[in-house]
């Protein structure tokens, strides 16, 4: 950036809202020197205090910039009035590091965190002066990447990013820049460096591929158009996260980020086999952090930053193997330091007592349980191993020690649900409050609190219910207005959210390729920033199907046949489609699964040499 | 005993707001492992006290906060702890060790000194000046609890003088009545006739009655 595009940022930064967070500048942020570096731009298609909550990019920040001839800088997607001010000024969206113009990077990486980010990437990109289309992209501009869990289903965004990386990137990522700088130095053009990405293993490069359809709409065939492009795409896996590169230092933001804390993985991968779970499919197999690499990167992280609470991450905390020990370790260590523990989304079904009372010398927070269904036949539909009894319980003890404060998560529009499950939602909830009642008044914290958030279940690629159709809309708001009418009771708060927003998310989860030009038509029309309630223009995006002539009930509300060409099965991701649909018929039974470290229930992960002994 | 640190907020940092510097000092002093003294409870917390927030867009060449301290520690030590720490354009300039029973410096904080320098315009508003001071009244709408009401900056405006190209001003800044520098700045345009320029806004010295800085002299 030249002196005077310096000056005018200044001034444009003084007029929009936070503005730092367009500076950088942070205690811990990393600057290097450009001269002789592959160059990569971690984005993030979200604010920069979603970004900043983000473990994957602080993980990739360090251990890209770790590389000594590789280097890793951050861009985010800018509020409305600095897009506006951006373009005003002439001002490409630029790094927080170096102050650089996306186009001036070799690599560009966009995480996909969640469907509702789309329309924010090709604002980015257009923002920070790259071709939306990769087909319009020339020699010099950077390659656009995409890796996350949307990743597994690549399709809808498969004409704008030129490769994308499914399954773990701490090592593919570095694998990918070499790939890309050793091509440019060599002078190789464009096509034949997206064939070497194309031989890394876990990249899915989209050009490389054709897809045709039945006239009914659904895909016809999917085929390699290169006999260098792999079909299916095997997923990466870091095989022991030990190994795995974890931040020591990361930046720490001035403004308030949505999750302002340290964050430890202490594992990585979930067996329980929930049917409605994506990440649970996704990341198998399951993976620990011992909890001595944990203290001595906890204490790393505490020194580096000044955090003051810390949370431990995973998709099933309760079932890290030492989580006891790691609890306790963790809070003598930190105790005197005043660093608080909180632990998120525990399952109830642990022996817990003891945890509890041990976070609770340093913090207490609320308890929030996740029943995701009213009752238990439901609940076996879901394969959710969670008994009322064991709910219950953990909230008894949970009162006994001084909560008051209990939030309980349900979705709605589960497959094989009926008015009878939603009721047991409210039955459920009553029953909680019992608990709390029958807590002698002395020895009860005051003011009971219990929120009930229903969300509105996304069938999801790559798991049992990738084949069902979603509730209408009209469904779904029916289902709403009953729940909320029996849930009118003392002391519970009920929450949802309109379904529109859910409602497009189905479409993309399991979109195929044609949709890109659906989400095109839909930033034409100026979508942006959809997952903002007041940014999300429903209308617009019924009218970007209209103009492009797909219609959005044909991937939302469609069940598929059994033997259905879906969209994403490019991808090999360890779990097979034939243990997805027997998983789907025990569904369909009310039939529980085990979880697998019971005995090997045949998810095809064996086959993955080295990852799962079975 | 607590210690008074000055400290800058330059640069970038001028875009923080209260909350957010409040934090990064917290999160500095927690890095330093110097000994400082939390809040009981379930949330402890740093007590930081600082003599009087800065409006976002403003920097600050000498502000103030309190620390205070579990045990005895040198100004020096305390200075060179802090600073292996703190970001750039935020260091801290001086730590000054005082007794419990020293007044905050908040409660002894009247005024403050501000350095104007406007990007263009300079000449008429240098002119205006003199006319400016010798108004009676200059009325501003002042919003507060009980809705917005007029109020005179006449009184609130102890000096003010060209300097180079830039203008110096002493304001008052106490509980009994304060007057915001890019206020003053929006009435002398309006007074010299002009649209109010960009201005690059720097608070210098926080100054207790006697016009002495509240660090001492």
């Amino acid at each position: 950036m030249d002196k005077q595009m310096q000056a005018r940022l200044e001034a444009l930064l003084e007029t929009v809202q936070k503005p730092s967070r367009y500076t950088g500048g942070e205690v811990n942020e990393i600057k290097k020197d450009w001269a002789g570096k592959t160059t990569c731009c971690f984005a993030f298609p979200d604010t920069y205090e979603v970004a900043m909550s983000h473990l994957g990019m602080k993980v990739l920040y360090e251990s890209i910039n770790a590389q000594e001839d590789l280097l890793c800088e951050r861009v985010m997607m800018p509020w409305t009035d600095m897009i506006e001010g951006l373009k005003e000024q002439g001002i490409p969206l630029y790094s927080l590091e170096s102050r650089r113009a996306l186009s001036a990077f070799d690599m560009v990486g966009f995480t996909l965190q969640y469907e509702m980010s789309y329309t924010n990437i090709l604002k980015m990109l257009e923002l920070g002066g790259i071709a939306l289309h990769n087909k319009d992209r020339d020699e010099n501009a950077p390659f656009v990447i995409a890796g996350g869990p949307c990743a597994f289903n690549p399709e809808p965004l498969a004409p704008f990013i030129d490769a994308f990386l499914l399954g773990d990137g701490e090592h593919a990522t570095n694998e990918m820049l070499r790939a890309i700088g050793a091509g440019r130095k060599a002078g190789k053009n464009r096509a034949a460096i997206l064939r070497d990405l194309a031989q890394i293993e876990g990249v899915y490069v989209p050009d490389l591929y054709e897809a045709t359809y039945h006239e009914d709409g659904r895909l016809a065939a999917f085929t390699p158009l290169d006999k260098s492009a792999p079909l299916p795409v095997k997923k990466r896996i870091e095989l022991d996260l030990n190994e795995a590169p974890f931040p020591t230092s990361i930046p720490v933001p001035y403004t308030q980020a949505v999750h302002d804390r340290i964050v430890l993985e202490i594992m990585r991968g979930c067996t329980r086999g929930c049917r409605f779970c994506q990440a649970g499919m996704l990341y198998r197999p399951v993976r620990e952090r011992s909890p001595e690499q944990l203290f001595a990167l906890a204490e790393q992280l505490v020194a580096a930053t000044g955090y003051e609470e810390m949370s431990l991450s995973s998709l099933s905390t309760g079932d890290y193997s030492q989580l006891l020990e790691l609890i306790k370790g963790l809070n003598e260590r930190f105790c005197d330091q005043r660093v608080s523990l909180s632990l998120p989304s525990l399952r109830i079904d642990n022996q817990l007592q003891e945890a509890l009372v041990d976070t609770a010398q340093v913090k207490k927070s609320g308890l929030t349980l996740a029943p995701e269904a009213g009752t238990q036949r439901l609940r076996d539909v879901i394969n959710k191993g969670v008994t009322e009894e064991d709910l219950l319980r953990t909230v008894s003890e949970a009162f006994a020690s001084g909560w008051n404060n209990v939030k309980l998560y349900f979705m709605i529009g589960l497959p094989y649900e009926t008015d009878e499950d939603l009721l047991g939602i409210a039955d459920l909830a009553r029953k909680v409050v019992n608990c709390y009642y029958a807590i002698p008044k002395g020895q009860r914290a005051r003011g009971l609190k219990v929120v009930v958030s229903a969300s509105t279940f996304v069938p999801k690629p790559m798991t049992p219910f990738q084949w069902a159709a979603q509730d209408t809309l009209e469904e779904i708001r029916r289902k709403q207005a009953l729940l909320r009418s029996a849930l009118n009771i003392k002391g519970v708060t009920f929450n949802w959210h309109d379904p529109e927003t859910s409602f497009l998310e189905a479409c993309f989860a399991r979109g195929d390729r044609r949709l890109a030009k659906v989400l095109y038509r839909a930033y034409e029309l100026g979508c942006l920033l959809d997952g903002w309630n007041e940014h999300f223009k429903y209308d617009a995006w019924m009218q970007a199907f209209t103009d492009t002539g797909l219609d959005p009930a044909f991937y939302a509300n469609r069940e598929r046949d059994k033997d259905e060409l879906m969209p994403w099965d490019l991808a090999d991701i360890g779990v097979t489609k034939k243990y997805l649909w027997r998983e789907n018929e025990r569904a369909r039974n009310a039939e529980v699964t085990p979880d697998c470290r019971l005995g090997c229930e045949g998810c095809g992960l064996t086959r993955f040499e080295g990852v799962c002994r079975g | 005993m607590k210690m008074l640190v000055v400290f800058e907020k330059m640069g970038a940092h001028r875009f923080l707001g209260h909350l957010d510097l409040q934090r990064a000092m917290q999160r500095a002093l927690r890095r330093s492992g110097l000994p400082v003294t939390y809040s009981q409870g379930f949330n402890p917390h740093l007590q930081l006290s600082f003599a009087a927030p800065l409006s976002v867009g403003i920097q600050g060449e000498r502000e103030i906060m309190e620390v205070p301290l579990s045990e005895t520690i040198s100004e020096a030590d305390f200075l060179a702890k802090l600073n292996d720490t703190l970001p750039q354009n935020m260091k801290a300039k001086a730590a000054v060790l005082q007794e419990d029973k020293v007044a905050p410096a908040m409660a002894r904080m009247a005024a403050a000194t501000y350095v104007l320098r406007p990007d263009e315009h300079f000449e008429q508003l240098m002119a205006a000046v003199p006319g400016f001071l010798s108004q009676e009244r200059i009325p501003f709408m002042k919003r507060g609890k009980a809705g917005i009401r007029e109020e005179d900056l006449r009184p609130l405006i102890y000096n003010l003088m060209a300097k180079g190209d830039t203008l110096v001003t002493v304001l008052a800044t106490s509980s009994k009545g304060t007057a915001r520098a890019d206020l003053l700045f929006t009435s002398l345009c309006e007074f010299a006739g002009i649209a109010p320029p960009r201005c690059l806004i720097t608070r210098t010295a926080l100054l207790d009655e006697r016009f002495v800085p509240l660090e001492g002299a």
